[in-house]
C-alpha cells in the first residue's frame, strides 16, 4: 500500500468509529510510557550582604524505578563558595592586623569593622545514593550512602530507615539511623585550643587531621487525621563526638575595659587572640511535628521544633508555608520561619586576661543567643511539555544579642553581635 | 532533658493510640495529592536544612540531621 | 454463563469485576461511595452482557444466529446491527479485504490450541469457499449471504462494548472510571488520585509484563498471539489469519498495542497493523498513533 493510502485510513478510521458509536466517543487519548527516571533539578543563590558569604549551587536527583515498587536514587550537589566570615574575633576602634589561617599571610581590618575572615572560598562537591524497598505489604526500607568532599573536610556516611503502615495506612510508625564518619584537614593544621595565634610562619601549635563521628537516631509516627489532614511527629537523638570546634574561629583577649590586649610581634597578629574550644562531644534531643492541612484547594503546611542539648543550647523552630493554586496549572506558595535559640554555656564575646582560661569558649555567632525570621515566596507552574519548574526568593535575617554579663568596658557602646542578612534564590525543574 | 524525652514517648504513645482515626481507603484522593505530601520538594528541603545547619546550632527535625560538610 | 459481579476495593479505588464475551472485565472507578461504584458496575455489566446475548456467535436466537441460519434468504436487522455491519465494510475496504467478518468459518479447520495441528490445504481451500464479504447483498437493512457463510462480529464486538460502556458511564456520573474488558480498555477521564491510569503490557506469557503505560484518558486495546497460536517446526503461525487465502497472515508481530480516541479505532488499527504481517510498524508509524509492537 503506498505511503498516501495508509495516511488516510486514520481519517477514515476515525470518521467511520464516529458514525458507529454515535455522540458516545470518549475523550481525546493521552497515554504515553511510564518514563523509568524521574529527575529534580535546581540552581540555588545564597548570598549575605557585606561582603560575607556567598554560595552557587547546582543540584540534581535523579530517581528510577523498578519492578515492584523499588527505587534508586541518586544525588549530586556541587557549591561554590565564595566569601568570608565573622571571626569571632571583636571590633575596635584601631586597626586589626590576624594572621591567616593558612599561616602563610596576614590581612588587616580597620577600624571599626567587624573583623572577618576570607579564607572560605571553596568548591564542594556531594554524593549519595539510596535504596528503596517495600517489604511485605505494610512495610518500607531505605537504606543509603552519602560522601562528601571540599578542600577542607571530607564526609563519609550510611543511613537506614524502616517504616510500617498500620490501620488501614492511617498510621504509619518509623525508625532510622545514620551515621557519619567526617575528616577534616584545616588549611594549616588544626590549632591546638585555647592557644594563642601565631606570627605568619609559625605553626607550632597546630596538629594533624582531626576527625569527627557522629550518630543521628529518629523515631516517628504519622497519622491520618482526617481526609484533609495529616500529621507527623518525630523524636530524634544526635550525638557527636571528636573534633566539633571550628579551627578557624578566634576570641579577641581583652583587658579590663574591654579592650583587645595588643602584643608587639611585627609582623603577625596586632592584638592577642585566641584559637576557639568546644567539648568534643555533643548530644542533641530534638522533638518535631507537622501537620498538612487541605482546606478548598489550598494547602498549610505548619511544623514545630524543639531542640535541646549539652551545650545548654536550647531552640524553637516554626515554620509555616502556605500552598495557593493559581490557575488549573501554577501555584503561588508564601513562606514564613521563625527561629529562636539560646546561647551555648561557653559562649562568650571575649576572653578576660584577668580570668583563669576557661576549658571552652567561643565568640562564634552561631551558637550565641539570636532570633530569626526567613520571609519568602514561591511560584511555581506546569510547563507545556507537562513537567513542573519553580522559583523561590526568600530573606532571611538575624538578630542577635550577647548577654549582658559579658559585655566588658568599653564593648558596650560598640555593635557587638554580626547580625546576619541574606538572600536566597532558588529555581527548580522537575521531569 | 529527662521531661523532654518524657515529653517525646508521651506525644509518641498518644498518636500511636489514635488506632481508631482515620479515613477509609477510598477517602484518601486528597492526601493522595502531591502537595499533601509530608515533603514536597526533596531540594528544597535539603537545601533549607543545609542553609539552617550552617547558620544556625540546629538541625534536622523531620528527618536525618543534614551536615556532612565543614561549615559549623 | 457466570452473571455474577464481584466489587472490590484495591487501594484508593473501587474494582467491580464480571464475567463477558470470554474475558475477565473489570470497571475501576473513583466513586466516593460503594454504592456509586456497584451502581457503575452494574450498568457496565448489563450493557455487556446485552451486546454479547445480541452478538454472540454462541447463542440461539439472536441476530446473529438469525443471519447465520438464513441459509441465503433476505434478513432485515435493527439499526445497531446494520452500523455494525457499515462499519466492518468500511473496514474491509480499508484492509484491502483483509478484515473480512465472514472470515469466521475458517475456525472450522484452525484451532489455535498451541498444538502443531496445522490443517491440510485442500481443507484450507474448500473452507475458503465460503469465505469472503464480496458474496454478501448488503442494502441496509437488509442482509442477504449466501448458504452456508458466517459472520461473525466478535473482532468488533469486545471494544464496541468498551466504548459503549464508557459513554454510558460518563453521562451517568462524573467520577474518572476505567472500563478494561480482557486488554481492550478506555479511561473516560483522567484519575483525581493519582497522575494516570497505569496498565501494563502483558508479553510472552511466561515473562513478567514489563512494560507500563500511563493513561490519562482514551483507549488502549492489543492485538496479540500470546495466547492463541501453533507452532510447527518451530514456526510459529498466529491466530490472525488471512481471509483472501485462508493461511495466517506471515511475520506477523506478536502483539500490538494502540493507544487511541476510543477502543473501536485502537482495537481496529492494531487488527490493520496485524493483517499487513512484516509491514506493520511501517504502517503503524505512517499512521501517527502510539503503538506499542513486540516481535
Amino acid at each position: 500500500m503506498s505511503r498516501k493510502e495508509n495516511r488516510s485510513i486514520s481519517a477514515a478510521l476515525a470518521a467511520a468509529t464516529c458514525t458507529l458509536l454515535g455522540s458516545g466517543v470518549p475523550a481525546p487519548v493521552d497515554a504515553q510510557e511510564e518514563p523509568l527516571w524521574d529527575f529534580n533539578t535546581s540552581l540555588l543563590y545564597y548570598g549575605e550582604d557585606d561582603d560575607r558569604v556567598k554560595d552557587y549551587s547546582v543540584s540534581a536527583i535523579a530517581r528510577r524505578m523498578f519492578v515492584d515498587d523499588r527505587y534508586l536514587t541518586l544525588g549530586l550537589t556541587v557549591d561554590g563558595l565564595t566569601g568570608a566570615t565573622p571571626s569571632g574575633a571583636i571590633r575596635q576602634d584601631v586597626p586589626q592586623t590576624f594572621t591567616r589561617p593558612s599561616g602563610n599571610a596576614a590581612y588587616t581590618v580597620p577600624a571599626g569593622v567587624l573583623p572577618l575572615d576570607d579564607t572560605f572560598k571553596d568548591t564542594r562537591v556531594a554524593l549519595s545514593a539510596g535504596w528503596q524497598q517495600p517489604v511485605g505489604e505494610t512495610s518500607l526500607i531505605n537504606v543509603g550512602a552519602s560522601a562528601s568532599k571540599e578542600y577542607d573536610y571530607t564526609h563519609f556516611g550510611v543511613n537506614a530507615k524502616f517504616a510500617r503502615d498500620f490501620n488501614q495506612r492511617n498510621t504509619t510508625l518509623s525508625a532510622g539511623f545514620a551515621y557519619s564518619f567526617d575528616s577534616l584537614d584545616p588549611v594549616g593544621g588544626a590549632p591546638t585550643p585555647l592557644t594563642p595565634m601565631l606570627d605568619v610562619g609559625d605553626t607550632s601549635n597546630r596538629t594533624g587531621n582531626p576527625d569527627k563521628d557522629v550518630l543521628d537516631i529518629i523515631f516517628g509516627v504519622t497519622q491520618v487525621i482526617s481526609r484533609n489532614l495529616v500529621v507527623q511527629a518525630n523524636y530524634s537523638y544526635s550525638m557527636s563526638d571528636g573534633y566539633l570546634t571550628d579551627p578557624y574561629k578566634v576570641l579577641s583577649l581583652v583587658d579590663a575595659s574591654g579592650d583587645t590586649l595588643p602584643q608587639t610581634l611585627t609582623p603577625g597578629p596586632s592584638h592577642q587572640y585566641l584559637f576557639e574550644s568546644r567539648p568534643d562531644e555533643r548530644t542533641k534531643h530534638s522533638i518535631y511535628g507537622q501537620a498538612k492541612y487541605f482546606m478548598n484547594g489550598k494547602v498549610l503546611d505548619a511544623s514545630y521544633r524543639y531542640m535541646t542539648d549539652d551545650w545548654e543550647i536550647d531552640s524553637h523552630t516554626v515554620d509555616l508555608h502556605y500552598r495557593i493554586p493559581f490557575g488549573a496549572d501554577s501555584y503561588f506558595e508564601p513562606h514564613l520561619r521563625f527561629y529562636t535559640q539560646s546561647e551555648a554555656e561557653f559562649y562568650q564575646l571575649s576572653i578576660p586576661d584577668s580570668q583563669p582560661l576557661p576549658s571552652f569558649a567561643s565568640a562564634d555567632y552561631r551558637l550565641g543567643d539570636f532570633d530569626a525570621i526567613t520571609a519568602g515566596l514561591k511560584y511555581g507552574w506546569r510547563t507545556r511539555n507537562d513537567n513542573e519548574m519553580s522559583v523561590r526568593v526568600e530573606a532571611y535575617r538575624q538578630t542577635g544579642s550577647v548577654p549582658a554579663g559579658q559585655i566588658i568596658g568599653n564593648q558596650a557602646g560598640r555593635d557587638n553581635y554580626p547580625d546576619l542578612n541574606a538572600i536566597i534564590v532558588q529555581v527548580g525543574y522537575r521531569f | 532533658m529527662r521531661r523532654t524525652i518524657g515529653l517525646a514517648a508521651a506525644t509518641l504513645l498518644f498518636c500511636a493510640g489514635c488506632s481508631s482515626m482515620g479515613v477509609e481507603p477510598w477517602e484518601r484522593d486528597i492526601l493522595a495529592k502531591d502537595e499533601m505530601q509530608l515533603t514536597t520538594d526533596e531540594i528544597e528541603a535539603a537545601t533549607d536544612d543545609h542553609i539552617y545547619f550552617s547558620k544556625e546550632a540546629s538541625s534536622g527535625g523531620r528527618g536525618f540531621g543534614g551536615g556532612g560538610c565543614g561549615c559549623n | 454463563m457466570q452473571r455474577d459481579i464481584r466489587l472490590d476495593l484495591a487501594e484508593d479505588a473501587w474494582q467491580g469485576r464480571f464475567q463477558a464475551m470470554g474475558s475477565p472485565c473489570e470497571v475501576v472507578s473513583e466513586a466516593r461511595k460503594r454504592g456509586d461504584a456497584l451502581e457503575i458496575t452494574s450498568l457496565v455489566a448489563a450493557e455487556a452482557w446485552r451486546i454479547e446475548n445480541k452478538f454472540s456467535r454462541y447463542l440461539d436466537g439472536n441476530i446473529v444466529d438469525r443471519i447465520n441460519s438464513a441459509a441465503g434468504r433476505p434478513v432485515e436487522v435493527d439499526d445497531e446491527t446494520a452500523d455494525l455491519l457499515d462499519f466492518a465494510v468500511t473496514l474491509y475496504r480499508l484492509s484491502e479485504h483483509r478484515f473480512d467478518i465472514t472470515s469466521g468459518v475458517l475456525r472450522r479447520v484452525w484451532r489455535f490450541d498451541g498444538t502443531d495441528q496445522v490443517p491440510e490445504p485442500e481443507n484450507v481451500r474448500e473452507v475458503l469457499q465460503r469465505v469472503g464479504w464480496h458474496r454478501v447483498d448488503w442494502q441496509r437493512p437488509v442482509l442477504t449471504m449466501p448458504h452456508g457463510m458466517e459472520i461473525d462480529v466478535g473482532g468488533i464486538g469486545k471494544e464496541y462494548a468498551v466504548d459503549r460502556c464508557a459513554g454510558l458511564v460518563k453521562e451517568l456520573h462524573g467520577d474518572p472510571c476505567l472500563v478494561n474488558f480482557g486488554g481492550d480498555l478506555v479511561a473516560t477521564r483522567a484519575p483525581g488520585r493519582r497522575r494516570s491510569w497505569k496498565v501494563a503490557i502483558e508479553g510472552d506469557v511466561t515473562a513478567a509484563p514489563d512494560r507500563i503505560i500511563e493513561l490519562k484518558q482514551g483507549a488502549l486495546a492489543t492485538s496479540g498471539d500470546a495466547r492463541r497460536f501453533l507452532l510447527k517446526h518451530g514456526v510459529r503461525y498466529s491466530h490472525i489469519l488471512d481471509p483472501t487465502t485462508g493461511w495466517p497472515i506471515p511475520d506477523a508481530p506478536r502483539s500490538i498495542t494502540i493507544a487511541a480516541d476510543s477502543c473501536v479505532e485502537a482495537g481496529m488499527i492494531s487488527t490493520l497493523a496485524m493483517l499487513k504481517g512484516v509491514a506493520a510498524e511501517h504502517f503503524l508509524k505512517a499512521q501517527n498513533v502510539v503503538f506499542w509492537c513486540r516481535r
